[in-house]
């Protein structure tokens, strides 16, 4: 028998970084397996994380197989395991299990316009493929970036937006307009039709909450996206992470295991259980 | 290899496998359940259900997965916890619950195959005893692609003759049981075998419950998640779980952490068994639930056995044990409910 599936390995933070504070907190974690070695992964890809005592907990990687010396998360706190990985400091031991799930097509999307539209946490799943096809620019056509937050305190990745404008269009919202805001005010959907993206040629990927998906999906659809060109990612409740505990699935997909990346061509028919 | 054993030198067999630990079913408070055998004369194989199935003794209700203990150096040590490779015998086994076996095997096996699962089903031993006369009123394993003398999944079965049972060793570890029997075991004679098969067959015609023409089932589900029978039907469940805990097939499970001692950390990961049949069991942390209603847990557990299993393994996800049937407090019948299915909008 081989390796054990349900065995954590250890892996320490090495670096923590305050993404958003209030409410709704967002922390980005860097971590480093204490073994030395890591995991390989494709974009799209999660993993588990384990806080011992509390449990486990299924988180998107941040980062982008680029990267070599740390594996990234950005973790929005809101149940039991998350709020116990926001009280973590660095040098805390974390144990990982993964990658698991499925991945983005990237093969088949090249030589395409890609267009990245997330809102809230959703920019974590996006944002290891976001400096992937940036770091293979080549390979691809255009790269243009719509992001949202109910406010400026809200954004993601702040600094890294600022610096990512000088390399490709970066088109930033919030909800309600604030002083000092040069840019979008409204939803990801209306900067989407704002902004008038060509489908021609083109892949989006839209993530983030549940209804923001819903309505980036809508305004695409008018823009004349195929559901065939529009990337989502599903979350759902999971604990094994590998398609035995029956939780996460919809229809015969188990999200964990099958997902977490569809397109909406795929994820339109099966039942709405997510 | 087929073998005669005589009924009185059944508690001999036992004795020699000392190097098992021999589970059987045992009544108590007037409920059946595979107990571990205290004595070798205290054993009576007989047509019984027991309320929990012979999947506990693979896949417990509760296993310890790893320790994890804080150190002096701000670490922390994981410790596997895999269970012990002792052999253990199960006698008794009902053959739809073997069936189920071999329904877990598949789940728990693959890319990610589960280590607690396979180390105790390599240890195991299961002795199925066919079925002379189906023990629940509500066995149905014959419209399920089963009978009451199924082999899948067990290692022996054996069939009560009278005074003898007529025992078929079906793989290398059944083989190995009979051989621990020695000189016990005898060959048969051919009018063995012939009323090994009589009693088989008769059997068969005494499962009193069907579930007909079930072939179009899986594909008609498809159709109907919006149906209004999900509500109809559900309507008096009082989501016990029991349905699912019991199911010999079911396999959903939850894994948590059991804290010992706060400073130093310590405490152990634990599985146990879940239901789809909770609320809880889908509800994201954000409080938000895609199956917030009871109506969408009965469609699960249907779909799960009757369209999504086909789907994945080409197996219904039942064995027509009748456990959900008998136990349901509210007698919501999985037979009636799929006959519903079948015969909706005809
Ligand atoms: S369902 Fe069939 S195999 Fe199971 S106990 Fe009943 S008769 Fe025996
Ligand atoms: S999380 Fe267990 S099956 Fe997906």
């Amino acid at each position: 028998m081989g390796h054990n599936v349900y065995l954590p390995k250890l892996a320490r933070i090495v670096e923590i970084k305050e993404e958003v504070s209030g409410v709704r907190p967002i922390k980005t974690f860097r971590t480093n397996f204490l073994d030395g070695d890591g995991f390989l992964y494709r974009c799209g890809q999660c993993a588990m994380l384990s806080v011992f005592g509390r449990g486990e907990v299924m988180i998107s990687i941040s980062s982008s197989p680029l990267v070599k010396d740390y594996l990234q998360f950005s973790v929005l706190k809101m149940g039991r395991v998350t709020s116990a990985l926001h009280d973590m400091e660095v040098g805390g031991v974390l144990g990982i299990r993964g990658p698991y799930g499925n991945s983005f097509p990237l093969d088949e999307w090249k030589g395409k316009n890609i267009i990245f539209a997330g809102g809230g946490i959703g920019l974590a799943p996006m944002w290891g493929l976001v400096h992937m096809t940036l770091g293979n620019k080549k390979d691809y056509g255009d790269l243009t970036l719509i992001y949202g937050s109910r406010t400026s305190k809200d954004i993601v990745f702040k600094e890294e937006l600022e610096e990512l404008k000088k390399r490709m269009p970066v088109h930033l919202s919030i909800d309600v307009p604030e002083p000092g805001w040069s840019e979008f005010v409204g939803f990801v959907a209306q900067n989407v039709l704002d902004k008038k993206l060509s489908p021609h040629n083109a892949i989006a990927i839209t993530c983030g909450p549940p209804i923001m998906i819903k309505t980036v999906i809508k305004a695409l659809k008018d823009l004349k996206f195929e559901d065939e060109q529009i990337y989502t990612t599903v979350e759902n409740k999971m604990k094994c992470g590998i398609g035995k505990c029956g939780r996460c699935n919809i229809g015969r997909h188990y999200v964990c295991k099958d997902g977490p990346v569809y397109s909406w061509a795929e994820l339109k028919k099966l039942p709405q259980e997510y | 290899m087929d073998k005669i054993l005589a009924k009185k030198d059944f508690p001999e067999w036992l004795k020699k496998l000392k190097a098992y630990r021999v589970y059987a079913p045992r009544k108590q408070d007037d409920v059946w359940n595979y107990e571990p055998v205290s004595g070798p004369d205290n054993v009576q194989l007989a047509d019984v259900m027991t309320a929990v199935p012979a999947k506990k003794i693979v896949f417990p209700q509760r296993e310890y997965f790893f320790e994890f203990r804080e150190t002096d150096d701000n670490g922390t040590k994981l410790t596997e916890l895999l269970p012990e490779d002792n052999p253990v015998v199960v006698f008794g086994v009902r053959p739809c619950e073997g069936k189920a076996v071999t329904l877990t095997d598949k789940v728990f096996s693959g890319e990610f195959e589960d280590p607690y699962y396979w180390k105790r089903r390599n240890a195991t031993t299961l002795v199925g005893l066919a079925c002379v006369n189906p023990p629940s009123p509500n066995c149905f394993c014959t419209s399920v692609n089963g009978s009451p003398h199924s082999k899948e999944g067990l290692d022996i079965l054996l069939t009560d003759l009278g005074e003898t049972f007529y025992a078929e060793a079906l793989t290398k570890k059944g083989e190995k049981l009979i051989h621990e029997g020695q000189k016990l075991f005898k060959d048969p004679k051919p009018e063995d075998k012939k009323k090994a098969e009589k009693i088989q067959v008769e059997a068969e015609k005494k499962v009193r419950r069907k579930l007909n023409r079930i072939e179009n089932v899986p594909l008609k589900l498809k159709g109907m998640f919006d149906s209004p029978l999900w509500d109809e039907e559900s309507m008096s469940c009082i989501r016990c779980g029991i349905c699912t805990y019991l199911c010999p097939t079911c396999h959903c499970f939850d894994m948590n952490d059991e804290v010992e001692t706060t400073t130093p950390l310590q405490g152990k990961r634990v599985r146990t068994w879940d239901t789809c049949q909770f609320p809880d069991f889908t509800m994201h942390s954000s409080g938000h639930n895609p199956r917030p209603e009871k109506s969408s847990r009965l469609r699960q557990r249907i779909n799960h056995k009757f369209q999504y299993f086909v789907e994945i393994w080409q197996n219904y996800q039942c064995t027509g044990c009748g456990r959900c049937i008998s136990l349901c407090p509210v007698g919501i019948d999985i037979i009636k409910v799929v006959e519903k299915v079948r015969d909706y909008g005809s």
